[in-house]
């Protein structure tokens, strides 16, 4: 019974917190339609945890209204509320005195489910986050490597087959190629279960990686919300405007850009570039190509090898720039 | 450690005395040491296993650990043998009024060759079997001893043999006693650190408190409580009725208690509040209800730190139920204190002997227990 995509599955409406005289989170609105990914942005204190925290009411909101699918949240029992979202932190949170197994299937024997559908989900689970049943089951979370235990803490959240992800920082722990393996899997993932994720970072290079939405806050307030090219396109401010990296902008949209958008057709007389890359390679990788081997230009191929096009210089100053 | 333990052990035989034959309970008696009595020769073959254990503690390999391990057990379970045919040089008829008092010497080689298994056994780690077979050898040959009357010459034994029945009442007095001392503390620091936790002013008032009375010597604070508890009992009959008075029981436990609170309070504290803030986090967030965050993860989480703290209050107060006695609460204290006042120093080892066994053994099974507790639940690894 999963809402059609496009429907707002997490409403924010007007929402604050405040802890004490202290405002954490001041009257922020937002809609995160089903089945998308939408990622909180900004630097250390503006509130993002906080925002996260108050859609599964690990913290109470104090003004305005979180819906989702259209209920308010105060209406639901909390523990009910919980466990029907998945939730997954920064240092994994993972039960220490708990194998692998057990931790993942937490949620499903909190709902009492048969043990032999949890066991079945939890290796299901182990072998979509690429983690072998034999050898990681029995381990205990101390055992494991950085890496593989935000695996663990990604599965643990998908345990129960929950219509809605919070992610606070999973990934902000790993060193930066683990992180990027394990950004590349959450995207492979989110493309076939197609939750609807909240997610939560301060590095904007994750967020527009990630992004269907990206939400950029400051001081507990919304400064912009866009698609992650309409950030780069139009950050609203000088601070956004930092946020996507100032005058490094021009690669960071090259790397969301796909070469297949901006190729051209092959020319007439057949002379193919000696040089290729993929139709789905970024277009920050095409310049490095071009740079590194001193060509102004790329023939364009598909997964099967077959050239399908050509990539120009040109084209990168003539129409990708503003 | 062995090498040291191993000198020690032949410098004692070398220059203390063994035993010290009394004519009878009071008199201080003579002290006769080993070469003394044996001459030169036979004293050194005595000293022959000791020579080679420290010889294979010299440049020690795990097979020659083992044999050390070995050499000791047999030694220690030759001791009460040994023992009673050195008192036989000097005591001829068994029942009379003389008797031998283990001194110097003895024990310190009792001492340690007790330290070297413990010592040998760490650096081994053999299973559990092995250590309840080592353990049953010699504590064995010592029943043995016994029962076969043995040791009958024995200062130590003959103070036993007219106190048996007394003797086990006051062990099980003295465990009593400590057992639900204990326990009301455990229950009540539990009560307590909850409260530190939940409201964080207390914590502050709760422990400058918990430390005040630990201050009070025990002595002081069984007065102090006579006199209150003696007016409860004049002033409610039926409270005198059920044992309460000034003197007894009463006070002793209570005093105990007090005393116990400190330790477990704080260790109860700082282990239930030294659960990883994330890992609480998480378990909330997955939907546990706030007991099941309680009972299965912060818990199970505190738990080895939790029984550290049992562990150092169970011994204190096994140490502190001796202090008991002297207001009527009975224990193995009483034969401390009849002993102090008799001026007959084996009624006091009597006395003083079972306690520091029991504390060694509670504190060896705790710990076992915290370690096994920190293992984990091993068992469960299907979800
Ligand atoms: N329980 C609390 N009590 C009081 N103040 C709090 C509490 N939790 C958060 N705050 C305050 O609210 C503000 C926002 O905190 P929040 O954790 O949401 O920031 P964040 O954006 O997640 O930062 P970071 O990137 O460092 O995780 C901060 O100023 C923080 O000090
Ligand atoms: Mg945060």
């Amino acid at each position: 019974m999963r809402p059609d995509a496009g429907t707002p599955m997490i409403e924010l409406d007007n929402v604050s917190k405040s802890f004490g005289d202290a405002v954490a989170v001041d009257g922020i609105s937002l809609n995160v339609p089903a089945g998308s990914l939408c990622v909180l942005v900004g630097t250390s204190g503006c509130g993002k945890s906080t925002t996260l925290r108050m859609i599964n009411r690990l913290i109470e909101h104090t003004g305005g209204e979180i819906r989702i699918d259209g209920h308010q949240i105060r209406r639901f029992n909390e523990v009910t509320l919980r466990r029907r979202i998945g939730y997954a932190i920064q240092n994994t949170g993972l039960f220490p005195h708990w194998t692998v197994a057990r931790n993942i299937g937490v949620v499903p024997r909190l709902l009492k489910w048969d043990k032999a559908r949890t066991r079945e989900r939890v290796e299901s689970l182990m072998a979509l986050l690429g983690l072998d049943v034999e050898a990681f089951a029995g381990k205990y979370p101390h055992q494991l490597s950085g890496g593989q235990a935000q695996r663990v803490g990604v599965a643990r959240a998908l345990a129960a087959d929950p219509d809605i992800l919070l992610m606070d920082e999973p990934f902000g722990a790993l060193d930066p190629i683990t992180r990027s393996s394990l950004q590349a899997e959450l995207l492979r993932i989110q493309s076939r279960i197609r939750k609807t994720i909240v997610f939560v970072t301060h590095d904007m290079d994750e967020a527009l990686r990630l992004a269907d939405q990206i939400v950029v806050m400051q001081a507990g307030r919304i400064i912009q919300q866009g698609t992650p090219s309409e950030i780069l396109a139009h950050p609203s401010d000088d601070f956004v405007e930092t946020l996507v990296g100032g005058r490094d902008r021009g690669l960071k949209r090259a790397s969301l850009t796909p070469v297949g958008e901006m190729m051209e057709s092959l020319p007439d007389d057949g002379r193919v570039p000696a040089v290729h890359v993929l139709q789905t390679d970024s277009m920050r990788l095409a310049v490095s190509l071009m740079l590194w081997h001193g060509v102004s230009q790329l023939a364009v191929v598909d997964d099967t090898g077959e050239t399908v096009g050509m990539l120009p210089l040109r084209r990168l100053v003539d129409d990708f720039g503003e | 450690m062995v090498l040291a333990l191993g000198g020690l052990a032949v410098l004692a035989l070398w220059g203390l005395d063994a035993v010290r034959i009394q004519p009878n309970r009071i008199v201080s008696g003579t002290g006769h040491g080993l070469i003394e009595a044996l001459g030169t020769g036979p004293a050194l073959l005595v000293m022959l296993p000791l020579a080679l254990v420290m010889a294979l503690a010299w440049r020690p390999t795990r097979g020659r650990e083992a044999l050390m391990l070995m050499l000791v057990t047999a030694m220690l379970a030759a001791m009460p043998w040994a023992l009673s045919l050195f008192i036989g040089q000097f005591i001829d008829d068994p029942g009379g009024a003389a008797r031998a008092a283990v001194s110097g010497a003895s024990w310190l080689v009792g001492f340690a060759l007790i330290l070297m298994l413990i010592d040998l056994r760490q650096r081994l780690q053999p299973g559990a079997l092995v250590t309840l077979v080592l353990i049953a050898v010699s504590l064995g040959s010592l029943g043995v001893a016994f029962g076969r009357g043995a040791l009958d010459s024995l200062a130590l034994v003959q103070e036993y043999e007219v106190r048996r029945a007394a003797f086990a009442e006051a062990i099980v007095n003295h465990l009593i006693l400590v057992g639900v001392a204990v326990g009301a503390s455990l229950v009540l620091a539990l009560g307590l650190a909850l409260w530190m936790r939940r409201v964080a002013g207390v914590r502050q008032g709760v422990l400058g408190v918990l430390s005040f009375i630990q201050t009070i010597p025990s002595l002081a604070l069984f007065g102090l409580l006579l006199a209150p508890l003696a007016w409860l009992a004049s002033r409610f009959p039926l409270l005198s009725d059920l044992g309460i008075q000034g003197i007894g029981w009463a006070p002793a436990l209570l005093a105990l208690v007090g005393y116990s609170l400190l330790p477990m309070t704080r260790n109860t504290f700082i282990a239930l509040d030294g659960v990883d803030p994330d890992v609480i986090e998480a378990a909330r967030g997955m939907g546990l209800a706030p007991l099941q965050v309680f009972f299965q993860v912060r818990l199970p989480l505190a738990l080895p730190l939790l029984i550290e703290g049992i562990r150092i209050t169970t011994v204190q107060a096994i140490g502190l139920a001796a202090v008991a006695a002297l207001i009527g609460a009975g224990g193995l204290g009483t034969f401390i204190f009849q002993g102090l006042g008799q001026a007959a120093m084996n009624l006091v080892m009597l006395g003083a002997l079972p306690i520091v066994l029991m504390a060694m053994l509670v504190d060896a099974l705790l710990k076992a227990l915290a370690d096994a507790a920190r293992r984990g639940d091993a068992d469960d690894r299907t979800g």
